[in-house]
């Protein structure tokens, strides 16, 4: 490794002289990673431009179009018959509930595990992660059958537990992983101090595990908000559905008003872009901590 | 004692939860996958009846995994080879390095019911943004009904999840060029021949720990695969997009076919486990030179 690192070295050295000319290339290169970019967001521009049209205004060869006039009025269709805003509350609330439990739990199963001593620790870590393999389509149909048992079908907690206990196995993943970077002896003064377990736990690990914390509820939350399957599985009725669903109630009646369908899966998309572009940081090391680690 | 108790208590609440909601329903749906229950009323004890029909004469549940193989093969062979060279580029990219790398990720953030619903009207044979885009430069004849024909229509959803999954995997390289020594990067201003040397020779070969770990996510992503299928096609035209997930839903729920559905269930799940613990056993020895 080292020999390596030196010869490369000295290839640099080398090649230093070369690299003087090379505006060019970096124009280039520029110029093909927005060709790209732009291959990536262009749904994403396509939406949030028809959603400004009439819907007349969609057939035609054009495939992005200036607004005569921005139809705002697709925006106010959208929200009353894709029901956003009952379904923007019941998104809320099912997401809530699940990214502050999952990393209520994860931090105390981290701390468990990364910082007590236990016999079965190993092997319980271990069958956690095994989730991590299990595809969430699996369980659907048994879970169909017991939440019908249970007479949890068509009520949020049909969501919220799995939700949460799907979110546990990379939660703690990324939490202990953080945990283990802490120092051990802070705690250890606390208990001198008189400090209880769950007072270590509250008061002094939760504020050093911040960073980690966040990065767990943005990747849960960005999962979550999206999810469909379990979502369209367990609701029947319409009282708990969540965002996804706006987009569902333009396939009867109302399928022909494509201006409020494309403000629909605008207003769908642009909560977990806005987040994901605020919390980009947070997001990466998770997934990067995740999979290195996975 | 005291210690214990307390040990319980941190632990309890999340393990039960996650052996009620994760491995319960695995051991419920083996014992339904050994009947032949339709969802409602009485049912009879079949034995591994559903399990032999699966692997012996059921040519939906093959061609499903056949397409997590075709998927997974567009996947290592197309979207990493650019996602690596695009993490290269990103690198380079000075000070839009940071937007680019979040740009490239915007689809997979993106709900999948909308990418989905988006992509099939791209595809729509009478006013899709793809036969406008052929008619416009003059290939009229190109123009299809894509998610309408049972050749063309797999290669679409594979495009879909290729586009959804790319930075994810730009991603994944990106970080895993960050880990490697800088000073090799100080060799590695974008430039000329030895530039394309230097990646080649060093910083690949260098990277490739990373890219297991990629081949193996993208080996059980491939293999999950359903959401994007079950909204754009539902596995049609006659199941020749159909993956395992979606299948399972579709037998259980469309055909009423709840035991049988269980039993691809089961099976799936026990091709998920066997193919992660192979491939870790076979990456794993030669790992740690990093």
């Amino acid at each position: 490794m080292e020999a390596l690192a030196a010869k490369t070295n000295r290839q640099a050295k080398n090649g230093k002289k070369k690299d003087a000319a090379s505006p060019a290339l970096k124009a280039i290169l520029h110029l093909v990673l927005w060709v790209v970019a732009l291959l990536q967001i262009f749904p994403l521009i396509w939406l949030i431009n028809y959603s400004f049209l009439k819907s007349g205004d969609f057939f035609g060869s054009g495939i992005l179009k200036w607004p005569k006039t921005f139809e705002w009025n697709n925006y106010v269709n959208a929200f009353n018959y894709g029901s956003v805003p009952k379904f923007l509350l019941n998104s809320v609330f099912i997401t809530t509930v699940t990214i502050l439990v999952a990393a209520f739990l994860a931090l105390m199963l981290g701390y468990a595990f990364t910082r007590m001593e236990w016999k079965l620790r190993g092997p319980a870590m271990a069958f956690i992660m095994l989730g991590m393999i299990v595809p969430i389509h699996a369980t659907l149909l048994p879970n169909f059958i017991l939440f019908d048992k249970l007479n949890l079908i068509d009520n949020p907690l049909s969501l919220i537990l799995p939700y949460i206990a799907f979110s546990l196995p990379i939660s703690l993943l990324i939490i202990s992983g953080f945990l283990e970077t802490i120092p051990k002896s802070i705690e250890e003064s606390a208990v001198m101090d008189g400090c209880s377990v769950y007072g270590v736990i509250f008061r002094i690990i939760m504020p050093m595990t911040k960073p980690a914390i966040a990065t767990v509820c943005i990747m849960n939350f960005i999962s979550w908000w999206n999810e469909f399957i379990m979502a369209n599985t367990f609701l029947t009725s319409e009282t708990f559905k969540t965002l996804p669903f706006s987009i569902m109630k333009f396939t009867g009646q109302y399928s022909s008003n494509y201006g409020a369908q494309f403000a629909v899966m605008t207003i769908i998309a642009l909560p977990t872009v806005i987040i994901y572009l605020l919390f980009t940081e947070q997001m990466s090391r998770g997934i990067t901590a995740g999979a290195v680690k996975g | 004692m005291s210690n214990r108790i307390t040990i319980f208590w941190l632990v309890a609440p999340g393990f039960m939860l996650f052996l009620f909601m994760v491995c319960f329903p695995i051991i419920m749906s083996a014992y339904y996958g050994t009947t032949n229950w339709t969802g409602i009323g009485a049912y009879e004890f079949v034995g591994l009846e559903n399990y032999q029909k699966i692997l012996f004469h059921d040519s939906v549940f093959w061609r499903s995994l056949l397409n997590a193989l075709l998927l997974l093969a567009a996947t290592l062979l197309i979207q990493h080879p650019i996602a690596l060279l695009f993490s290269i580029f990103v690198m380079h990219a000075g000070k839009l390095e940071k937007w680019f790398r979040a740009i490239f990720f915007i689809p997979a953030v993106i709900s999948i019911v909308v990418t989905s619903k988006m992509w099939v009207s791209v595809f729509h044979p009478n006013f899709g943004m793809l036969n406008k885009l052929l008619e416009g430069v003059g290939l009229s004849t190109w123009k299809q009904d894509w998610l309408g024909d049972s050749n063309i229509a797999i290669w679409c959803i594979i495009v879909v999840v290729m586009w959804q999954g790319f930075g994810y995997a730009l991603l994944l390289y990106y970080a895993g060029l960050q880990g490697i020594p800088k000073d090799l990067y100080e060799a590695a201003e974008l430039d000329g021949a030895g530039r394309v040397k230097l990646y080649t020779r060093v910083i690949i070969p260098l990277l490739s720990p990373m890219v297991r770990v990629a081949v193996v996510i993208a080996v059980t992503a491939c293999l999950k695969q359903m959401e994007t299928v079950f909204l754009m096609t539902n596995g049609g035209p006659a199941n020749t997009t159909q993956f395992i997930g979606n299948y399972l839903y579709k037998t259980a729920f469309s055909s009423s076919l709840y035991g049988y559905g269980n039993a691809i269930s089961v099976v799936f799940v026990i091709i998920c486990l066997i193919i992660t613990v192979a491939m870790n056993k076979a990456f794993k020895k030669d790992v740690g030179e990093f």
